[in-house]
């Protein structure tokens, strides 16, 4: 969108450097989070009247927060790789709800197990990512256009399959154990999300897949002439989206035990807001799963914490206040983002005087 | 001709629809419901101006929905509290060009990309507004439906302000200075600079307009109805890129012009009636829309392929 790009952070790990690596974004947005967790551990812990510790300070609290983020934390993850490449998908949210609705008409009206019904729906997930990406990389069309129309026509279509009234539900007891119940101590989405996490983190950090993205991002005439298939990668990319934004409605619907047309719907902002708040580059080309993971925790953790303080309790603004808090908070980390590049330009430049002459020496 | 062939196909499309439901479903055409739909979109065409200028600069609005609820909140509850319009519609005008001078600070000044900052004022704005709302209706006097005038005489102004709005700035942008100056940072900025434009300056002044275009449509959209309700102009900025990019003006800059943009608007707003006077159900006006945005932007890919070769 814009016709300034941004020079590659040399990774500062690589070179060794302890204070660089305590001051990258990375470690900036731990601050935050830790700072964010303490405030809400001290003003949002309370006793109740009969002695037993309720709100924030409550494992059962924490594991809320880690159930509750999951779907918009695995869209953030399927969206990181697409913005390494400079890419947008705005298509994610609209297929997380027609990938329910599907799943639910698969199962409900088709009459299918639900295992078959998962794996159908992975599949369309794909299919929906392979649309996008066919369009974006055989036409060459911009990703933000096409993913727009994309996101009219996915939801469109789950609207008009259930004529914007039908909600499927009565899912059976195993199948609402994915998101309503523990499983190894931990709620049953988490471990999904975390092996997928585990997943486009290796595929984005430890492959040459992940560095084709970058490549990709920073320069892709450049990639295309050092010999990288970029139509495929940038496929593969896409592709990976609609799979993930396909596993996220199948959380959905194990969560809450309804699928219905408006699932997920506006998911796709929190999920590029994640994003960019870990620190990806919205120019492509640099950003870490370790960072989008931050950023979906910080996001998490104000509005659960919001909604544990007694003010904002009384208000019954939490959902309010952490969305307010949450693009300020973005507003925040882009600016300081470019504050040092702004602040060397407005510092007076010194004169560099040329020396012709030799100073005397006496 | 063959310089506009992207905007005629556009218009040969509405054309064709149009043909198509004087011969289904003519009752489309009876005055009254039809000046009421267009009425409808007088506020998203001023809105759309904005935003094919925006977009010919190679940049992106999409903060347009939150900035026209919260123009529309605020200019209800100034008409409440009882300031005459002549003082309202300016306060309106003002606010939106206030949030868009910030958009355009951070986009043309801190150089962020534009995409990002507008979903940060976005999510802010919106969510500001449900804090201090709690969605709640603002109740409007009398005096501000149809601006005090009759329902037929208050949708002729509204309309002849928009189409008014439009032919002025489609001239503008061809024939004034200014206008090329648009035309000429979206194609290329550094160029555009070395030729004696400010491009910071131009973008930042582009995001005004389209914040105070946003105000304007605020206030049209008001005079509709007895109350706002906060949430008026939720997916409003999707609905303007759509009408845009279907328009012909392209997404990476430097090309399109109003008309297109006014066409695409009208071809998309014609789904609805549409598909009521066909009696298709109208849950399928959303993936109609979807299937039309990416029909335009195939079409678009395909003759940049063919002009490649």
């Amino acid at each position: 969108m814009s016709t300034t790009s941004q020079a590659p952070a040399i990774s500062e790990a690589a070179r060794g450097d302890w204070r660089a690596l305590l001051t990258r974004h990375e470690m900036l947005l731990l601050y935050v989070l830790i700072a964010e967790w303490v405030f809400f551990y001290i003003a949002g812990t309370s006793t109740n009247r009969r002695g037993v510790v309720v709100g924030f300070g409550t494992w059962d609290r924490q594991f809320d927060i880690l159930r509750h983020s999951c779907e918009i934390g695995l869209l953030a993850l399927a969206l990181t790789p697409v913005i390494i490449t400079a890419g947008i998908d705005l298509s994610v949210g609209s297929l997380l709800g027609l990938c329910a609705i599907l799943f639910g008409k698969l199962w409900h009206d088709g009459g299918l197990p639900i295992p078959v019904a998962m794996g159908l729906t992975l599949g369309i997930g794909a299919l929906a990512g392979a649309l996008n990406a066919i369009l974006i990389t055989a036409l060459r069309l911009p990703p933000l256009i096409v993913t727009l129309g994309t996101y009219s026509l996915f939801r469109g279509l789950a609207e008009a399959i259930t004529r914007g009234s039908i909600t499927y539900t009565d899912f059976p007891e195993n199948f609402l154990f994915i998101g309503q119940e523990r499983w190894l101590g931990l709620p049953t989405q988490a471990w999904i999300f975390i092996s997928v996490a585990l997943a486009v983190g290796i595929l984005l950090h430890r492959t040459t897949f992940g560095r084709a993205f970058r490549t990709i991002g920073l320069a892709p005439e450049g990639a295309r002439y050092a010999g990288l298939p970029v139509e495929r990668r940038l496929a593969l990319v896409y592709v990976l989206a609609g799979l993930i934004a396909a596993i996220a409605a199948i959380i959905y619907t194990a969560r809450l035990g309804q699928a219905k047309a408006d699932a997920g719907t506006g998911y796709e902002l929190f999920a590029i807001t994640a994003v960019v708040l870990g620190g990806t580059s919205i120019f492509g080309g640099t950003g870490t799963i370790a960072g989008t993971l931050l950023g979906v925790a910080a996001i998490a953790v104000l509005k659960n914490g919001l909604a544990c303080l007694p003010v904002v309790m009384r208000l019954n603004a939490a959902e309010e206040m952490s969305g307010l808090l949450t693009g300020a908070l973005l507003l925040v980390a882009l600016t300081a983002s470019v504050l040092p590049k702004i602040l060397s330009k407005l510092r007076p430049r010194r004169h560099t005087t040329i020396r012709t002459i030799p100073p005397l020496s006496p | 001709m063959k310089r506009y062939f992207r905007e005629l196909s556009v218009l040969g499309a509405l054309l064709a629809v149009l043909l198509g439901l004087a011969l289904l479903a003519p009752a489309f055409f009876s005055p009254q419901p039809l000046l009421t739909l267009i009425t409808r979109e007088a506020p998203t065409l001023v809105v759309a101006c904005g935003m094919a200028c925006v977009i010919i600069t190679r940049q992106i609005d999409i903060s347009v929905g939150s900035i026209f609820s919260v123009c529309s909140v605020c200019a209800g509850l100034l008409a409440a509290r009882g300031w005459p319009l002549a003082l309202v519609l300016p306060a309106s005008v003002g606010l939106g060009a206030l949030f868009g001078a910030f958009n355009g600070f951070l986009v043309a000044v801190l150089r962020l990309p534009s995409i990002v900052v507008t979903l940060a004022t976005m999510v802010t704005l919106r969510q500001g507004l449900n804090l201090v709302r709690q969605g709640e209706f603002v109740n409007l006097p009398d005096h501000v439906q149809w601006f005090g005038l009759s329902q037929t005489a208050g949708q002729l102004v509204l309309v002849s302000t928009a189409l008014g709005l439009l032919v002025a700035q489609a001239l503008a942008m061809r024939h004034i200075a200014a206008g090329r100056y648009i035309y000429a940072v979206g194609t290329d900025a550094e160029t555009a600079r070395l030729a004696g434009i400010r491009p910071q300056l131009v973008t930042l002044l582009v995001f005004v307009f389209i914040g105070a275009l946003t105000g304007l449509g605020a206030m049209m959209n008001l005079a509709q109805s007895p109350q706002v309700q906060p949430l008026t102009g939720n997916g409003l900025e999707l609905k303007v890129i759509a009408a845009v990019v279907v328009g012909g003006v392209a997404i990476s800059g430097g090309r399109g012009n109003l008309w297109g943009a006014f066409a695409g608007l009208l071809l998309l707003a014609c789904v609805s009636p549409a598909l009521t006077h066909l009696h298709v159900e109208a849950y399928w006006e959303k993936a109609v829309h979807g299937a039309i945005i990416l029909l335009a932007v195939i079409a678009d890919g395909l003759r940049s392929r063919q002009s490649n070769r």
